[in-house]
């Protein structure tokens, strides 16, 4: 091709342009009024094939009549600029997106228009990638609004809108939890505040009125450096999961009381033998006029007609609950006394019994039978332990310390431990091969007893790794105990 | 000559009327209420069956139960459980004993006993156990 551009420098600005025009990176054609077109780039020709002759929406779209809404055509009639997104059909057939950019040709500024510009340029990735993030962002199995700094919603998914409404404009504590005010420990109001992610689990009500709980999490929606403006909410609803939880803690409240009556149960089968024992030995007795064999029957009917309103009264007071009868004691009194209560138990079966004490530990409003009857239990729970094992030198030992104003007995062993699923159950069930307390309620009445003082029971243990049982007695809560029951420290 | 009995069990009661039962229906019954003894029973009187409480304060049932089982001139005397814990569902024998080498009992009644059956079922397990020491008095 000759260089024209030295030569004439008109020819070459022509020249110029005319490359320009068909090397720019859009489509570009060039309309009149009757959708004919009427000039069109090599890339426009490249990308829908042959325009010379045709009309607009026959190269466009393959079409054989006007498109119903015609963009250009309001140029025509207003001669504004208008950006539009298009669907059109290429060259090969393919269904392709468009952003066109659409601008009246004038030969001066109060002509009228004679042509419209049309630039297109090719989105059809674009499109599909914000298709599928426009999927995902909707069904994502989540609620995802995006606010402002206002706290206005300016952007929610789907699965928000479902359960909340159309809500854009609104305010989210008004939408979450139907407040007029801005909700406290606000995670969105620190993140605003910060850049910072948080998460919080809340309480809300959704657009049925049903209570939901969720767990949210808050991003700035904002480039490095620049000040939030924006800030994402992403909640997953725990509901579901919330009232599984209620569910389980209700059937093993139900088994816990299954297992209550399994106890109740087992206590009376015992009594009932007593029963017909006793009567079986009368019954023989008088067979054989046996006088001493009808007293020694008469006695076991008695007492277990006794043992039956012992029971009874057992279970009453266990079901009913008190209020422990707090007197201030040396806690390391309390496990000396079960040293030496077990003492002989545990030489006999070459188990170690030891109590480990701190002398200068202060004196606490405790019941004393109780913690007496929660120690006996934990013993001799962890002398059993020691027994079902096989293994030698094993140990039972009796702790008692201060640990951030708790008061904590402790009772721990080297025995047989026991394992995951047990210890789920072990403060409701009767499975045990221990029967301590005769009724079978075992560490039932432990926890029961350490919880009428205020504390806790915590246990630590692994099948073959012995156990540790915990009894943590707040001071404070103690002593509030202590005082609302009519008492003071220095009284005592 | 009459098969000797050994109840272990806490409930003195219960022994009491086992005692009786046994007695009056021709054993020789032999018993102890401290579960700490009963091993230490076991290895004097020699007994043709145990009836063994599984649930006891201070030592478990199954603790003497596994000892026994374990024990190589114990070992072979059966054992009848004899428990408040019911057989449906609750008493898995291998949800207290997981070790496999450990035979589960003989025989196995709930609280209260009914007397036809459990003198029944002593029968049967003595019997058995009777005929095998037999056997393996004649072999020797």
């Amino acid at each position: 091709m000759p260089d024209m551009s030295k030569k004439n420098p008109t020819s070459r600005e022509s020249w110029i342009r005319n490359r320009m025009f068909h090397k720019v990176p859009f489509n570009v054609a060039v309309i009149d009024r009757d959708y004919n077109i009427v000039d069109a780039n090599e890339r426009f020709a490249e990308h829908f094939g042959e325009w010379r002759g045709k009309k607009c929406y026959a190269a466009y779209k393959k079409l054989k009549e006007p498109c119903a809404q015609c963009n250009s055509l309001k140029v025509f009639e207003d001669g504004k600029t208008r950006v539009i997104d298009e669907v059109g059909i290429d060259l090969h057939g393919r269904q392709t997106h468009y952003v066109v950019h659409i601008a009246p040709l004038r030969r001066a500024p109060d002509d009228p228009i004679e042509y419209v510009l049309e630039m297109s340029s090719e989105v059809t990735e674009t499109k599909r990638w914000q298709q599928e993030y426009q999927i995902l962002f909707d069904r994502v199995p989540c609620y995802i609004t995006v606010i402002d700094e206002n706290y206005r919603i300016v952007r929610a998914n789907e699965s928000f809108r479902e359960n909340f409404g159309d809500v854009i404009g609104q305010n989210c504590y008004k939408v979450y939890k139907r407040r007029n005010t801005k909700c406290p420990h606000c995670p969105a109001a620190r993140t605003f505040k910060n850049g910072g992610v948080y998460n919080s689990t809340q309480h809300g009500i959704d657009k049925k009125g049903q209570d939901i709980t969720y767990r949210v999490t808050t991003s700035p929606l904002t480039r490095g450096g620049e000040k939030v403006a924006h800030v994402i909410e992403i909640s997953t609803d725990l509901t579901d999961i919330k009232k599984l939880e209620q569910d389980v803690i209700e059937a093993e409240r139900l088994g816990a009381v299954g297992q209550t009556v399994a106890g109740l149960a087992h206590s009376i089968k015992n009594i009932l033998m007593g029963l017909e024992g006793g009567k079986y030995i009368v019954s023989v007795g008088l067979q054989k006029d046996d006088k001493e064999m009808i007293n020694q029957g008469w006695e076991m009917l008695e007492r277990n007609f006794d043992k039956t309103t012992t029971l009874v009264k057992d279970f009453l007071s266990f079901s009913k609950g008190r209020l422990p009868e707090l007197q201030m004691v040396n806690p390391n009194d309390l496990a000396r006394e079960i040293v030496d209560l077990y003492r002989d138990t545990c030489a006999q079966s070459g188990i170690k019994l030891t109590a480990d004490l701190v002398p200068t530990i202060k004196k606490a409003p405790l019941d004393p039978d109780g913690i007496h009857t929660c120690l006996t239990n934990l013993v001799s729970n962890a002398i059993d332990a020691c027994q079902m094992g096989e293994q030698k030198g094993t140990e039972v030992m009796i702790r008692v310390r201060e640990v951030r104003g708790k008061l904590v007995f402790e009772v721990a062993d080297n025995g047989s431990g026991i394992d995951y699923e047990i210890k789920q159950k072990i403060f409701t069930t009767f499975f045990t091969t221990k029967g301590g307390m005769g009724t079978g309620l075992g560490l039932l009445t432990t926890r029961k007893i350490v919880q009428e003082h205020g504390g806790k029971i915590i246990v630590e243990s692994k099948k073959g790794q012995g156990a540790r049982f915990r009894m943590e007695f707040p001071r404070s809560r103690l002593l509030t105990l202590f005082e609302n029951a009519g008492n003071h420290e220095n009284k005592n | 000559m009459s098969a000797k009995i050994l109840i272990i069990d806490d409930e003195p009661d219960v022994v009491t009327y086992m005692v009786a039962v046994l007695k009056s229906n021709g054993f020789t019954p032999s018993s102890t209420t401290d579960p700490n003894l009963g091993l230490k029973m076991a290895a004097e009187v020699r007994p043709d069956l145990i009836c063994l409480d599984i649930m006891m304060p201070e030592k478990s049932g199954i603790s003497i139960y596994t000892k026994l089982k374990k024990d190589r001139l114990l070992g072979s005397i059966p054992v009848l459980i004899v428990s408040g814990v019911s057989r449906q569902g609750e008493f898995d024998f291998r949800s207290f004993v997981s070790d496999t080498s450990i035979p589960p009992p003989e025989g196995y009644l709930e609280k209260p006993i009914v007397i036809d059956q459990y003198l029944q079922l002593i029968r049967d397990l003595t019997s058995t156990n009777l005929s095998l020491k037999r056997g393996k008095a004649t072999d020797a």
